[in-house]
């Protein structure tokens, strides 16, 4: 479940020919997320034919949709302090040149969409080496169109992950809104969603992703994120923690309902005289931190999801990367912040939702051009998906991070 | 002395009397019970009775009062002198635990009444006001002292030895029927409860009843907010706000308790709350996580490292991801705090390459905003308008306060507060201390508790690093209460060793003798320091004073502030400071003098000298280190630091002195008014009034003045160069008010210094009103302050106004001759008639030698009014006695009186006065207010239910200009119908 250092092949079959059409960037504070979109080598000439297939349509059933485009949605994430790893993929793949040339001024620079913080910081890096110019797209508005995309669109991208159980929940595209959409990155933010492209961040916290790699980097001697990840799992938090035991004597204090169990003090117990950093393990110490950290974003989540009267939290981002215990404590925080009557959910894409958003924004991506180069005549109003399949980059069939979605786009 | 031999006869009297009442009475060991000084400095002191001894030598004897050590307090002269009963156990519980699991806080009670004298005269003035007499059961509160302490957990030792070695453990109650040898019970909560209950059994013998954590906590809170005026304060960008709240309008509120972990709670009612949230990440998280990411050894050096910190380092700013941009469009800006640490991700540095420093600021941050946002989001779900954050994290942290605030302020838009609690941290163990069936702080109000700040406290209240008492070993030579004054210098000695290093926070020039010190100064940079004691003096004694009461006369006590000049301006407190900086030497001199001077009294000089400059210093620091300050506070302040170094009373000799030398005069001056018609009459004694009133020790300008002349020099010089118009002139409506409405009832003075101020001043406007008809209470302190004469002096100077006694030397008889006689090097001819009586006094009288001078007693003709006023008044104990028979005619006559007002200050807060005070003012319809301290300083803006009339001569620059625009020695007379 690492990041394979240095990987930069593409996980569609590098000798099936692939024409790239576009590219979107999420630049986070540790983490750097690309969507780019390739459409099917055998498709491509079907432009025409689809636009055909559309008139046919229209002629059966009214309807106003024709397939245009059929491909797949491929993602990739890089960590930010490698940014020159992204760099070079994007090199590599020549995802920044592909399928789309400015005609109106040729000999401009191409321009990639891109959102996150890096957008802007590594705007100056991404023109010098690759020539392209980012077009910052607003961090939120992605987020949200994003999680929009994958909840309409995708099949069972939500579900919910209690003690071990995990259980997609489809969700009646009717009655998603509003929710309250969770994004743990290295921060978190809360935002509620009412609608395409009706939102407002509410809320946030900045104890999130940022937080639990930066201590435990201090804390272990882990080198990765999926490190101290895997660490916190064999770890026991009680060897750091205060629990209301350790205050009560071993004894619940049921009146206000909190089980000998319950961690009173995170870290509360590494105040020992006699105990160095190094006389704890670090297993226990990234339990420790990720309880901490996942049990606070569901309380918080949880509190805001109430005062706005919202029924559902789904939570994404890239810290929680699938991790079974990271959503475990989360869902429990919510569980029992609610008491029983809020659940948290999350989402198969977790980490891209911006990089998607950003792909997705509306007509200004780059489909809508390559289109229009493709059917000269006409400028389609409006593109929207459809998933044909997931193919997985893993046997194990879970979303790693580095995968395709097979779609067809539509136009309308 | 006669005097002496009447007193050991009544001291037998007395006792005889109590020993009646024995049965009732319970023997017992322990005697930490006694007046205030001996109880702060004392403590400690005793010897270390073993457990098993004592208990076996109470079950062997009847109960009985233990009148061991007992003496008599005060003047042995007066008829009924207090008795001291040191070794006297009250049924009440002195002790209450909260261990939590990084401090154990403490609370415990001291019995102290205010031990002021119960003369005849105060009798017969609780008589006559209608007061019982001073029968402590009448009152549903106990007095007392509540003192606060704080030990760190794992040091639970010098938790033990500290209870240990002042007995506070043994509070059994002593039942009638004598059943006594049951083992200590103390009352406590926290988890520690729990965990340490074997380890107290087997240490002290006592059990701990555990009590709710929750309850104690919200108990605590609800007696704090309710019964301590400026308890609750916001903290925003480092600046303090106390809220004054209405205890009626205190409920629902959000009680967020931040020890290890975070609990928040819903309080709707005394008992009636219910725990609605916490957090995992609270104190606990901040010194576990900090302990492990820096070599800091205690959660206070841990938090002084804040200090000095940079988060930037540490945290992902929102400037760093969007590259110095703010995002605005969520009202982010660049320095916000996107990711906790995050900034430690991208970075190849290990952990000793970052400082702790930082490390430090960016956790206190991350923890402190986390509960800021879950408190107010809580607080949101509830609709809960205040939140309060206490317990053990914040400890009085500048830095976090300002963060939970920031917080709160945040995520609320500005619409919420946090509001913190000036005794934080001890919460749960007042709530402890609640849960016993009598702790005696039931329907304790407001204004019943004053807060005191003994520079000694940490000493004697035991603080957190180190033993309390330094070494607890040495106390078998210091045991005997008779060496009270050693003792008192043991832990005098241990302030001086220690002082600098503990309570100075800016470094003080080195003592040279007893005046020449360097006073305080500004620190360079304010509040840059966390000072590790700094909490231990931010919580004062608290003195439950039950007799005191809200002056009855105050036209609306909700709207009543005392304070004139608002010392949070910062100039204006800066100011005061240095004021008080300048006079300290010189009254230093003047304390050390009232004591004898000998080497005894010079050390208390150097130490009260230093006590007093660490508390300007850490005033200049922190403004409101002591709750809310205004200028009375800050006088009070330097009285109260002068008594707890046992200085009684600096200005003693020069009062006595300055009485005298007005006494002398005073014929003169009245048979110049009674020369005169009504209406300049009054003019002129208003004049005398405001004249009079430059006689002030504690103004700068006029000590200066007094090198120059005699009293009744500058007396004079001061009438006459008196500008008119007065800078508020309305003394027309005094007079047309006396005039045309019917006369007042009763007038209550508030007198000021002694001397020419009381004696030429005063007496003769209370004679003048006296003569009109009106009753007069002349209002005068409890205790010494300044030159202030107190309600204990006023009788002997009403008496020898109104009898003049004087010890003449006048060679033979026949020298004096009616009409005339001489006295000293000044000459009475003509002025008086003299209706004098010479009394023979004879050879067993120890005063006179017949022949050589005697004692006259006569009456002037002016003091007639007086005198028989002061009869009516009881003031004129003897005279009374004497003259039973020929003061019947005059029993129809008007009273002159005298009350303490409670305070021993040189201004008034008018919310708390004592009760003879209160009482005497419900027939009063005139209030006559004078001198800076009660009429400008203080009250110069209050509004009164009766006439008043403030007077004042303004004896300082500043004063002058900030209150009239106008200059040193300008007056103030301020009349003021009812409202």
């Amino acid at each position: 479940m690492d990041l394979r250092d240095g990987q930069t092949q593409p996980i569609l079959d590098p000798n099936q020919p692939t024409h790239v059409y576009h590219l979107a960037l999420d630049i986070g504070g540790s983490l750097a997320k690309i969507v780019y979109f390739t459409k099917d080598d055998d498709r491509l000439v079907d432009v025409e034919e689809g636009l055909s297939h559309r008139k046919a349509l229209e002629k059966s059933n009214g309807s106003k949709q024709y397939p245009v485009l059929n491909g797949r949605l491929n993602f990739k994430k890089f960590e930010t302090s490698k940014i020159n790893d992204c760099l070079d993929f994007i090199k590599s793949m020549k995802l920044h040149i592909g399928g789309r040339q400015p005609q109106e001024n040729p000999g401009s620079q191409p321009i990639v969409k891109a959102t996150g913080g890096g957008a802007y910081k590594y705007a100056d890096l991404f023109k010098e080496r690759l020539g392209i110019i980012l077009d910052k797209e607003d961090e939120m508005d992605c987020l949200v169109a994003g999680a929009n995309f994958l909840l309409e669109v995708v099949h069972q991208e939500a579900f919910t992950y209690m003690g071990d159980q995990k259980q997609f929940v489809q969700i009646d595209k009717n009655d998603l809104y509003p929710y309250l959409l969770v994004n743990i990155g290295s921060g978190v933010g809360m935002i509620k969603v009412e609608g395409e492209g009706k939102f407002e961040r509410v809320s946030g916290t900045s104890i999130g992703g940022g937080t639990f790699w930066g201590l435990g980097k201090l804390l272990t001697k882990c080198k990765s994120f999926d490190e101290l990840l895997e660490l916190s799992y064999r770890g026991n938090n009680r060897a750091v923690d205060m629990l209301v035991g350790d205050i009560y004597g071993g004894m619940d204090y049921a009146k206000i309902g909190l089980s000998s169990t319950a961690i009173a003090s995170s870290f509360g117990k590494a105040i020992s005289d006699n105990k160095e950093r190094e006389d704890y393990k670090p297993e226990d110490i990234a339990r420790s931190l990720l309880r901490m950290i996942s049990n606070n974003i569901g309380q918080i989540s949880y509190l805001n999801a109430l005062r706005f009267g919202l029924k559902r939290i789904f939570f994404g981002g890239f810290f929680i990367r699938k991790h079974p215990f990271t959503m475990d404590t989360l869902s429990v925080a919510v569980n029992f912040w609610s008491k029983g009557e809020a659940q948290a959910m999350f989402l198969r894409h977790e980490g891209f939702l911006g990089a998607v958003g950003s792909f997705m924004s509306s007509d200004k991506h780059g489909l809508k051009e390559l289109l229009a180069n493709q059917v000269a005549q006409r400028s389609p109003r409006k593109l929207s998906f459809a998933v044909d399949k997931i193919l997985h980059s893993l046997p194990d069939g879970e979303f790693n991070g580095d995968e395709s979605i097979e779609c067809s786009v539509y136009a309308a | 002395m006669a005097g002496s031999v009447e007193g050991e006869q009544q001291q037998k009297q007395v006792l005889g009397l109590i020993e009646e009442q024995k049965l009732q009475t319970q023997e017992s060991e322990n005697n930490h019970n006694t007046t205030g000084t001996q109880l702060e400095s004392g403590e400690g002191e005793r010897e270390m009775t073993p457990t098993a001894a004592s208990s076996m030598h109470r079950s062997g004897s009847r109960p009985q009062l233990d009148v061991s050590k007992a003496e008599i307090q005060g003047n042995e002269e007066e008829k009924y002198p207090t008795i001291l009963l040191p070794n006297q156990s009250d049924d009440l519980s002195h002790l209450a635990l909260d261990i939590g699991g990084s401090l154990i806080k403490l609370v415990y009670f001291s019995r102290h009444e205010d031990q002021s004298a119960d003369d005849k005269r105060k009798r017969s003035m609780k008589e006559r006001l209608g007061l019982s007499n001073g029968n402590r059961r009448s009152y549903p509160i106990l007095g007392g002292r509540l003192h606060f302490v704080k030990f760190e957990t794992r040091k639970i030792n010098e938790c033990l030895d500290f209870i240990h070695s002042k007995q506070l453990h043994w509070l059994e109650s002593h039942y009638s029927d004598g059943v006594t040898d049951q083992n200590g019970i103390i009352k406590a909560t926290g988890g520690g409860a729990y965990k340490y209950a074997d380890l107290f059994k087997e240490r002290l013998g006592v059990s701990l009843d555990k009590e709710d954590e929750m309850d104690c906590l919200v108990a605590g809170a609800n007696f704090l907010l309710k019964a301590i005026r400026h308890e609750a304060f916001t903290h925003m960008e480092g600046h303090k706000e106390f809220v004054q709240i209405e205890p009626n309008d205190l409920f629902p509120y959000l009680l967020v308790n931040i020890g290890s972990g975070v609990s928040m709670i819903k309080v709707d009612g005394d008992g009636k709350f219910e725990r609605v949230s916490g957090t995992n990440v609270g104190g606990g998280t901040y010194w576990g996580l900090g302990r492990l990411l820096t070599k800091c050894k205690s959660f206070d050096e841990l938090l002084e490292l804040s200090q000095k910190g940079d988060n930037r380092s540490m945290d992902m700013l929102v400037g760093d991801i969007y590259g110095g941009l703010d995002y605005s469009k969520i009202g982010l800006s660049a320095s916000t705090i996107a990711s906790s640490f995050g900034k430690t991700i991208s970075e190849k540095k290990e952990l000793e390459e970052y400082r702790p420093e930082d490390i430090s600021l960016s956790l206190l941050r991350m923890i402190s905003y986390n509960i800021g946002q879950i408190a107010y989001l809580n607080a949101l779900r509830f609709r809960l308008k205040r939140i309060f954050f206490g317990g053990f994290f914040i400890r009085g942290h500048a830095y976090t306060m300002d963060t939970i605030s920031f917080a709160v302020h945040f995520w609320s838009n500005g619409e919420a507060q946090a509001m913190f609690l000036r005794h934080e941290g001890f919460l749960g163990a007042l709530g402890a201390f609640m849960s016993y069936e009598k702790h005696g702080l039931d329907d304790l109000m407001v204004h019943h508790l004053v807060e005191r700040f003994p520079i000694g406290a940490p000493y004697t209240g035991g603080k957190i690093h180190g033993p309390p008492l330094g070494d607890l070993n040495e106390k078998a030579s210091d045991r005997d209460w008779k060496f009270l004054t050693y003792a008192v210098i043991s832990w005098m000695e241990k302030f001086l060793q220690k002082g600098t290093e503990i309570t100075a926070p800016v470094p003080m020039t080195p003592l040279a003798g007893t005046t020449g010190l360097g006073g305080f100064e500004v620190p360079l940079s304010k509040g840059s320091t966390l000072r590790s004691d700094a909490s231990a003096l931010n919580v004062g004694v608290l003195h439950l004073v039950p007799t005191l009461e809200v002056f009855p006369l105050l036209a609306d006590p909700k709207l009543y502030e005392p304070n004139t000049i608002d010392l949070s301006d910062n100039s204006e407190l800066k100011y005061w400071l240095t004021i008080l900086s300048e006079h300290l030497s010189d009254l230093v001199d003047k304390a050390v003098a009232s004591e004898g001077g000998a080497d005894d009294a010079k050390r208390r000089g150097d130490a009260f000298a230093r006590a007093f400059s660490a508390h300007l210093a850490r005033l200049m620091e922190e403004p409101s280190a002591y709750g809310k300050l205004g200028l009375a506070n800050l006088l009070e302040m330097r009285e109260e630091c002068l008594r707890e170094f046992q200085f009684v009373d600096a200005y003693r000799s020069i009062k006595q002195r300055e009485n005298e030398a007005s006494l002398a005069v005073l014929p003169d001056l009245l048979a110049e008014l009674d020369s005169m018609d009504e209406e300049s009459r009054l003019l002129t004694l208003i004049e005398g009034v405001l004249a009079a009133n430059i006689f002030d020790w504690g103004s700068r300008a006029c000590v200066d003045l007094y090198h120059k002349g005699t009293i009744i020099e500058i007396y004079r010089m001061s009438r006459n160069k008196m500008r008119r118009p007065w800078r508020v002139s309305e003394l027309k409506h005094v007079g047309a008010e006396n005039k045309k409405s019917p006369r007042h009832k009763r007038a209550l003075l508030f007198v000021d210094n002694s001397g020419a101020d009381i004696v030429l001043g005063m007496l003769p406007l209370a004679r003048e009103l006296l003569r009109r008809g009106t009753e007069v209470v002349l209002v005068a302190n409890s205790l010494p302050a300044l030159n202030d004469v107190t309600a204990m002096e006023l009788p002997d100077i009403v008496a020898e106004a109104a009898k003049l006694i004087f010890n003449l030397d006048v060679g033979p008889l026949g020298n004096i001759v009616p009409g005339k006689f001489t006295m000293g090097s000044v000459k009475y001819e003509g002025c008086v008639k003299m209706s004098y009586i010479i009394k023979e006094y004879g050879q067993n009288t120890p005063y006179v030698r017949l022949g050589q001078c005697c004692l006259i007693e006569f009456t002037f003709k002016h003091c007639d009014i007086l005198r028989r006023a002061a009869e009516v008044g009881g003031l004129l104990v003897d005279a009374m006695i004497n003259t039973s028979n020929s003061s019947k005619e005059n029993s129809s006559s008007i009273p002159l009186m005298v009350v303490e007002n409670g305070c021993g200050s040189p201004c008034i807060d008018l919310r708390q006065v004592s009760s003879e005070l209160a009482a005497a003012a419900k027939d009063a319809d005139l209030l006559i207010l004078e001198g800076m301290g009660r009429a400008l300083h203080t009250n110069l803006n209050a509004r009164f239910k009766c006439d008043s009339v403030k007077l004042a001569m303004v004896k300082n620059q500043r004063l002058a200009e900030k209150l009239v625009k106008g200059n040193l020695y300008d007056c103030i007379c301020k009349y003021e119908p009812a409202s």
